[in-house]
């Protein structure tokens, strides 16, 4: 019964977000946009005429009605995948996506093996 | 004459280092457990010098001696004497000269600090790390020399760039160097095991001390220039992800897993090829990051100091390393023994240095693989902090959930009695995330699932605190800390307020519950800058305060720099951080507002997660 609460409990602190996440969030796309003349900054972080002339685009295209993927799409043809801090999950990138998770599920494996092998000797 | 005193000094080191060697060699063919006492002379007098040799660069920053190239590019006479004195190793061949004293100083206390160990292994230690010692002295002096003079001696330095010239950047390249080169000694430490088969639980008991030193001081390093990051760079955040910082924090894993594995072996003997590869790999991912910062291939808004050919002569170093170190892993290997009980302290220990390797790999996968595709192919791509935070963030709950059950678990085996009180915990843990979801906002799954795991780990903590024993008190600190970082970031990202406008002198404007204006601009002359100051109020409608901001413009003279100085009100609920920016052709000036909650706390959980550190260094030292 108790266990039961708990649930709900946890499940309602989930839900009270399922209105909030409807919005294209300006300010995430912002963080996600690399500023092509500054060095190591997100147009977020910088306000040279290059990212004030960018923040104007994206909010252009909130407007038009584009979702967030649309947004990186546009601009990734037009700058080139340069400008994206979240590189693109796609063939070229597979192993960057790829890589750590399947170090993760080897390393997982390997520690099962060890505890196998040593409770088969004991 | 500074000049010939510091090239003086360092071939007379390079000369030690040899001599050291060759009386190493001699001393291992006797057939008895004596070192030469002439060795422990020649390590102390090598420290000495390179102490010496240090202060003479020093000096001739302090009295601005600009016959020597580096201090004419890094130096100004007009500068602060603290920024002079900081200047000395705010420079890549200055920094290199601190780098040699740390291999150095720390080769001559692991000599005289482990006089119970065996010779063979002592020398052995010994002759590696001066090995390392002469391959960064020859790179001193072949390519990126201190102490090279220029003719015709300039009558003024090209000076420090401004954002370097602060107090806390002043002290994070001493802290981070002994952090990362410290650990190059238990690098040396594991060839010498190997070589002289001296291996189990004595070999973890003297590097034990090493690791810890240099895992705390790595940590108030990272530390440190996170704080400078947050107040300098002007963005309010204080991790960007960047390469340079991805370089800081490699070894940091590749420690914090060694220092677990550390354990293993002390206690039980197993795991002894595993740790062996781990302090190998620390040392090694130091250079790496080393090269990769000052090779200048990396994008970074860090980049300092950099030029190619260092970075050619730091990749043939590191490869050498690399392959020495792989060389004497295969010829060594053993299979080993290792008995690993599921339950057990052992698993637990596994189960972090599995985590950390996770991190480990993707950081350094996210920090190369950019390099590589744009070799590979002509497809530039970008890997930034939302990369980072979509693959890690998720596995960190797991983590945390392991941290807090781990320490529980006893040595070989364990039968896990009290699944009650960790079910009980858990509930506590939901229900305050609950309350904080309820009472102040809404936010993702993923956070939910963050501060739960954060609240998990520190009630276990809590928890742990009053049951176990007293010994276990410096790790109580660090997973507590730990479990208060992750609660107080996720708790800092998840209601931080960002607003980004523009505004205009007298001019007001209303966002949201925030009512902002900007009341003045004042010029001010200082000693090395001009600085134009703004007075922007800041009211909040909702809690009815009202704040005034002083944030900067500031225009340096030498070298002619324009920096943003951000205007931080720092207390104990959150910062309110406020920076402006000139627009050009534009009376108007770009304000970024940011209230931070709980800032403060986030450098405070660092803190005490380095001071666990301290303690165990302290009890380690008891003990011993």
């Amino acid at each position: 019964m108790r266990f039961k609460i708990l649930l709900i409990i946890f499940f309602l602190s989930l839900n009270i977000n399922l209105y909030s996440n409807e919005l294209v969030e300006e300010s995430k796309i912002h963080k996600n946009l690399r500023c092509l003349v500054c060095q190591g900054q997100s147009i977020a972080d910088s306000n040279s005429d290059f990212a004030l002339t960018l923040k104007m685009v994206v909010k252009d295209l909130i407007d038009q009605g584009k979702t967030e993927a649309e947004i990186y799409s546009f601009l990734s043809d037009k700058y080139g995948d340069w400008i994206l801090y979240k590189p693109k999950i796609n063939q070229g990138n597979l192993l960057l996506w790829g890589l750590p998770y399947l170090a993760l599920i080897i390393g997982g494996v390997i520690i099962v093996f060890l505890i196998r092998k040593s409770s088969k000797k004991a | 004459m500074l000049s010939n005193t510091g090239n003086f000094l360092l071939f007379i080191n390079i000369f030690l280092s040899f001599l050291i060697i060759y009386n190493s060699f001699k001393c291992l063919k006797i057939k008895n457990n004596l070192i030469f006492k002439n060795i422990y002379q020649i390590s102390l007098l090598q420290s000495t010098l390179i102490l010496i040799c240090f202060f003479t660069l020093t000096s001739a920053f302090i009295v601005s001696d600009f016959s020597l190239i580096t201090v004419y590019q890094n130096s100004h006479s007009l500068k602060p004497l603290f920024y002079k004195i900081s200047g000395t190793w705010g420079n890549h061949e200055g920094s290199l000269l601190l780098w040699v004293i740390i291999l150095t100083i720390f080769s001559f206390l692991f000599l005289i600090y482990n006089k119970n160990h065996p010779k063979n292994y002592r020398l052995h230690t010994l002759i590696i790390q001066n090995l390392l010692i002469l391959g960064f002295l020859l790179f001193i002096i072949f390519n990126s020399n201190p102490f090279s003079s220029i003719n015709p001696i300039p009558k003024e330095g090209l000076g420090l760039n401004p954002i370097l010239q602060d107090p806390a950047l002043a002290i994070h390249p001493p802290l981070l160097y002994i952090g990362f080169v410290g650990s190059s000694i238990y690098f040396s430490a594991a060839m010498a095991s190997m070589i002289s088969n001296y291996s189990g639980s004595l070999f973890a008991q003297s590097i034990k001390s090493w690791v810890l030193i240099s895992w705390i001081f790595q940590t108030l390093g990272i530390l440190v220039g996170s704080i400078w990051a947050y107040y300098e760079l002007g963005w309010g955040g204080f991790w960007f992800w960047d390469p340079v910082e991805n370089a800081s924090l490699l070894p940091w894993f590749a420690m914090t897993a060694l220092l677990h594995s550390l354990l293993v072996l002390e206690k039980r003997n197993t795991l002894y090829f595993w740790t062996i590869i781990l302090c190998l790999m620390t040392f090694t991912l130091s250079v790496t990051g080393t090269f990769l910062v000052r090779s200048g291939i990396l994008n970074s808004v860090h980049t300092f100091a950099n030029d190619p050919s260092r970075g050619i002569y730091i990749l043939v170093f590191l490869s050498l390393m690399i392959f020495a170190s792989i060389y004497f892993l295969f010829s060594k290997y053993k299979p080993t023994n290792d008995l690993i009980n599921s339950n057990s302290k052992e698993t637990f220990v596994l189960i972090n240095n599995w985590f950390m390797m996770f991190y480990l790999i993707t950081v350094l996968l996210g920090t190369l693989y950019p390099i590589f595709t744009d070799a590979i192919s002509d497809n530039k791509i970008s890997v930034g902090p939302p990369f980072y935070n979509s693959v890690i963030i998720p596995v960190v709950i797991a983590f945390l959930f392991f941290m807090a059950i781990g320490p529980q678990a006893k040595w070989i085996k364990n039968k896990f009695s009290n699944l009650r009180s960790i079910l009980l915990i858990l509930s506590g843990a939901i229900i305050i995330n609950f309350a904080i979801v309820y009472f102040l906002k809404s936010y993702s799954l993923i956070s939910n699932l963050i501060l739960i795991s954060s609240l998990f780990l520190i009630m276990s903590s809590i928890f742990d605190f009053f049951k176990q024993s007293k010994l276990s008190f410096p790790r109580i600190v660090s997973h507590l800390s730990f479990g208060f970082l992750i609660l107080f970031i996720g708790l800092n990202h998840n209601f931080s307020v960002e607003k980004d406008f523009n505004l205009k002198l007298g001019e007001a404007k209303k966002i949201d519950d925030y009512e902002f204006a900007l009341l003045d601009l004042k010029l001010s002359q200082e000693n090395n800058y001009k600085a134009v100051v703004g007075k922007l109020e800041v009211n909040n409608s909702n809690t009815m305060k009202r704040r005034v901001l002083y944030p900067e413009i500031r225009i340096y003279d030498n070298p002619q720099t324009l920096t943003y100085e951000a205007s931080i009100q720092t207390n104990f609920l959150g910062d309110h951080y406020l920076t402006m920016s000139n627009i050009d052709r534009s009376e108007y000036y770009n304000i970024k507002f940011q209230h931070k909650p709980l800032m403060i706390w986030i450098w405070i959980s660092v803190l005490l997660l380095s001071f666990g550190g301290f303690l165990s260094l302290f009890k380690n030292a008891k003990n011993n």
